[in-house]
């Protein structure tokens, strides 16, 4: 008896051997068999070798958190500013119970956590050679796409931290479709006219740019008219989101404008402006109030998905 | 004799040469407000810019842009620099300090950081009763500083002055700062702290401009005495000067002044510096003339500093504060190098 | 008499020797305070266990990597900042100089910020390169600030060392925000925190790139405290003791510039601490720069400390960073000071 045991344990450790080598010098990319069971090694944006454990249980995404649920991931902790004040509300259904940690992951919290897989959404998260100290937490994977606007790339790269590529690739199609379904309704509904999602927080005003977080919906995906000022205000703009000047945006010709009020709570004094109310599409009704808890400042599979959903909305009322 | 007019000149006051720097520079002044006023992100032009103000037409874009947003901004700026000005030529003529500006002497900081509180605890209070705040913010600021100098040793020398201003603001502002990451007000108060009048709205102006008119007026009445006080406080006492109720009543000028213009346009430094000491050399020492002559001049150089500040890097604009002061650094330089003697 | 004299020394000699030992106690029970404060929770116990190899992994992770490097560079930059300001004041006999008072931070700062702004974090020479920028940034704004404050047949009078500085540097950060402003936001958050002085690089390697630069430039400070002592007595008589002084002098300011920049690289802008610590050291030992070094050394390691646990305690899980709490304790007794000094 003590002999199969015996054999058993050397079967199995030849086993783990075997898997350990074919994770070590094959690249993820090719067809496993029995998905995301052994530990492999990924190489990161900023050159690190990451050690992604079999099945990694608690992670931490920070502001990733999108493409965590669109591939079925439940994080330990999600982002947050100002201490739980501000979070990522569009995704609550999802992760209705998960804590949160504030945005700048300071080492200590992460640790309370006991995670088992740090990713990182950028290069400056880990600004000041901090990647070593989090890397001694729990493997650290510096997540980096070519353009910070580019959420299927960042989708993808995040299916390949989990060896889940082709959900990613699943998950991709089906948004294509709906967009393609909508672009469809939209030419329908209202052909050629334009449209602009601006944000106002703090008494300033801000609208995003042609191709990145909800400016790509817009203009890439559901193929808007896009306004001359935000043609202008994007090839100069450093961030997702440009400041604009209220009389910049009383030049603004968009016939639709989608409006993101984080102002509600302290009276919102702009909207009040003649100047404001002087705006075409204001004049004519044809503005769209979100909350700023709603998906729009957002940018992920599921962010632009509902995206869609309050386009096709505002447009049918 | 003619070394010794010469020399004794800059004492006397020069009515004519008043007149045209008074005139000339309110000429300045219209020229550069009008081109703030068509200087922006719309192109409008200066015609545009007349008919605007003159028959103003609720139905074109471009008449709404000035009225509401270009005119009110400008306005402040002139208000704002009117005030800064006014207020270091009275300190520096009270105090015979050569080095006093609101900015340096820590009552833009006191008023700051009461600004800071008041941002914090209510932050939809109306102007109305912001500014209030603001006023009992300078008079902070001025108490601890004066009452630092005046337990000196050495008394209230004008550096030693400049010196625990520095360090009251340094206080001030950590205390600012410290409240701002406490209520995580910090994004808002950072570009406000460097100082900016893009968010003026005529509700300010309508507040201040009282408070302004009053201070003013009072600046004016008072000047005769100041320009006595300016030639020493045994001279002035020697002509039946109380100096006592000028000196109280020059200094409440002041802090209404600094506290209503930090309360716009934030901790600005410099202005009230720089200004007096081109007034002072323009149109000598006679305060009657000097103090028209800073409402004219600073409205001028603020108003210059933000449309400056518009076009360095547009779309996004750079702090009016930073701007100044790397006008006002020098020139500060160079009258600290020539000891804080000479007024 | 030839007993008591020696008597005396050894009276004076057990009170500093107690001085001493009393700041390191002091500075040990902060350290053990210090190690307790943060985020996850340690008993005493734990930490002492863990100090001992005895913890737990997350435990030793949390205290060897998280808390302890910073508590080390806290320690650190308190002495380079304390030692600087006491050969500042003992160089430039100016009771109120101070690295971050005379603007060498804000300079130091300006070029540090610069380099990390066109650099991002990308590779890890920046870390080592950090001091040699700082004290490439520091000497500059040093040089600047000696030239303009000296004056032929006059030499450096202290008061308008302290306004050039103070001058100098309203103008470096003027200038610095209005380079930042074109940075994009993450970067400009990061300069945000650096110039209100935070205890930023809190990682071993911030640790070793600053630890050979404090190493050799304290011990060749405190070789050179007799000369100190000399220089202390006034130009004629360290003439008149042979000592060349202009030499002397300029080989120690640099060492100060080079003790301030390379603290103040991995600390971000903390004022006040090179005028506290000497401060505090001088009334407790005396102007004896043998024994004053160490003692200002050990008070500023314990300032900046205090400082920045409190700082990380107060607003959990958020931080105040350790140069608003600095100020906040140091600008007062900086007010004290100048109320005390004699011109």
């Amino acid at each position: 008896m003590f002999n199969s045991k015996k054999v058993l344990a050397s079967f199995l450790a030849l086993f783990i051997l075997l898997a350990g080598c074919s994770a070590k010098k094959e690249t993820s990319k090719e067809v496993e068999i029995d998905v995301a069971t052994e530990e492999r090694t990924l190489t990161d944006a900023m050159g690190h070798e990451v050690t992604i454990p079999a099945n990694p249980e608690r992670v931490i995404a920070s502001y990733l958190e999108d493409n965590l649920v669109a591939l079925g991931i439940t994080p330990v902790a999600q982002w947050t500013v100002n201490n739980g004040a501000s979070i990522q509300a569009y995704l609550q259904e999802e992760l209705k119970d998960i804590p949160t940690i504030p945005y700048d992951l300071p080492f200590e919290v992460v640790t309370s956590f006991a995670p088992d897989l740090l990713i990182m959404s950028g290069a400056e998260a880990v600004e000041g050679s901090t990647y070593e100290q989090y890397s001694k937490i729990a493997p650290t994977y510096v997540l980096e796409v070519e353009n910070n606007s580019d959420w299927r790339g960042k989708l993808l790269k995040v299916g390949e931290v989990f060896d889940k590529t082709e959900e990613a690739e699943k998950v991709l199609a089906a948004y294509d479709e709906k967009a393609k379904e909508t672009k469809t309704f939209i030419q329908e509904s209202i052909g050629e006219e334009s449209a602009a999602a601006i944000w106002l927080v703090n008494n300033n005003f801000f609208i995003v740019g042609d191709n990145v977080s909800s400016g790509a919906v817009l203009y890439e995906d559901l193929g808007l008219t896009m306004p001359n000022v935000v043609k202008e205000i994007s090839s100069t703009a450093t961030g997702n989101w440009s400041s604009i000047s209220l009389e910049k945006l009383a030049e603004l010709d968009a016939d639709h404008l989608f409006l993101i009020n984080s102002d509600k709570g302290n009276g919102a004094e702009m909207l009040k402006d003649p100047v404001w109310k002087d705006i075409p599409a204001v004049k004519n009704g044809n503005i769209y109030e979100f909350e700023a808890e709603t998906a729009w400042l957002y940018s992920g599979p599921i962010a632009n998905s509902q995206i869609i959903d309050d386009v096709i909305e505002s447009l049918t009322k | 004799m003619v070394a010794s007019s010469e020399l004794s000149a800059p004492k006397r006051s020069r009515p004519i040469r008043a007149i045209i720097v008074l005139f000339g520079g309110m000429l300045a002044l219209l020229l550069a407000i009008g081109l703030s006023i068509s200087f922006g992100a719309a192109d409008i032009q200066l015609a545009t810019v007349w008919t605007a103000v003159f028959s103003f037409n609720p139905d074109v874009t471009a008449h709404q842009i000035i009225r509401e947003i270009r005119l009110p901004r400008v306005l402040g700026a002139a208000m704002v620099g009117a005030c800064f000005a006014v207020a270091g030529a009275l300190m520096q003529g009270m105090t015979r300090n050569p080095l006093a500006d609101s900015g340096l002497l820590g009552i833009n900081a006191g008023a700051a950081f009461m600004l800071a509180i008041c941002f914090a605890l209510w932050p939809s209070l109306p102007y109305l009763y912001v500014i209030l705040f603001s006023f009992l913010g300078a008079g902070l600021g001025a108490g601890i500083v004066y009452g630092v100098g005046s337990m000196s040793r050495g008394g209230l020398t004008p550096m030693r002055l400049v010196l625990a201003g520095a360090a009251v603001s340094a206080l001030l502002g950590a205390l600012s700062e410290g409240v701002a990451l406490y209520f995580r007000i910090g994004q808002d108060l950072a570009f406000w702290y460097a100082g900016g009048v893009s968010g003026t709205k005529w509700i300010h102006l309508q507040v201040m401009s009282p408070w302004l008119l009053a201070a003013m007026i009072g600046a004016v009445i008072l000047s005769r005495s100041i320009t006595l006080l300016s030639l020493g406080e045994e001279v002035s006492i020697g002509l039946g000067q109380r100096t006592k109720t000028i000196k109280v009543v020059g200094m409440v000028i002041v802090l209404i002044l600094a506290g209503a213009a930090v309360s716009v346009v934030g901790a600005v430094g410099f202005v009230g510096l720089v200004v007096p000491h081109l007034t002072r050399f323009l149109v000598g020492h006679d305060y009657r003339w000097i103090i028209p002559c800073s409402i004219v001049l600073g409205s001028l150089l603020v108003v210059l500093a933000d449309l400056g500040a518009r076009m360095i890097n547009p779309p996004y604009e750079t702090p009016i504060g930073a701007l100044i002061a790397l006008i006002g650094v020098p020139f500060f330089l160079y009258l600290a190098r020539k000891g804080g003697k000479e007024i | 008499m030839k007993l008591s004299m020696t008597q005396a020394q050894r009276k004076v000699r057990t009170k500093n020797l107690w001085v001493l030992t009393s700041l390191v106690i002091l500075i040990v029970i902060v350290f053990m305070i210090s190690m307790n404060t943060g985020y996850i929770k340690l008993s005493p116990l734990e930490v002492v266990r863990t100090l001992f190899g005895l913890g737990t992994a997350q435990q030793a992770l949390v205290l060897f990597d998280f808390r302890l490097p910073r508590i080390v560079l806290s320690i650190l930059v308190g002495m380079g900042l304390a030692v600087s300001g006491c050969v500042l004041q003992g160089v430039t006999r100016n009771a109120l100089a101070d690295p971050g008072i005379l603007g060498i931070n804000a300079g130091a700062g300006l070029v540090v910020m610069l380099f990390i702004s066109f650099f991002p974090s990308t590779t890890d020479t920046p870390v080592f390169m950090l001091p040699i920028l700082a004290f490439t940034g520091a000497g500059a704004t040093a040089a600047i600030i000696y030239v303009l404050s000296y004056k032929r047949h006059e030499g450096i009078s202290p008061i308008r060392l302290l306004l050039t500085g103070i001058a100098v540097a309203a103008g470096i950060s003027s200038a610095t925000i209005i380079l930042t402003l074109r940075l994009s936001p993450e970067n400009y958050q990061f300069v945000a925190t650096w110039l209100a002085g935070s205890i930023w690089g809190s990682n071993w390697k911030f640790v070793l790139s600053l630890l050979p630069w404090l190493i050799v430039l304290l011990l060749f400070v405190y070789l050179k405290a007799n000369v100190l002592n000399v220089l202390n007595l006034g130009d004629l008589t360290a003439i008149g003791l042979g000592a060349s002084i202009e030499k002397e002098r300029r080989i120690l300011l640099a060492a100060a510039v080079g003790l301030a920049g390379a603290s103040v690289s991995v600390s971000g802008g903390i004022g006040f601490v090179g005028l506290v610590g000497p401060h505090l050291a001088r009334q407790l030992v005396g102007a004896r720069h043998q024994v004053l070094i160490p003692t200002a050394a050990l008070t500023g390691a314990l300032l900046v400390l205090v400082a920045d646990t409190i700082g990380r305690w107060i607003l959990q899980p958020s931080e105040i960073p350790a140069g608003i709490v600095v100020a906040i304790i140091g600008a007062p007794y900086f007010l004290y000071l100048l109320s005390r000094l004699q011109d």
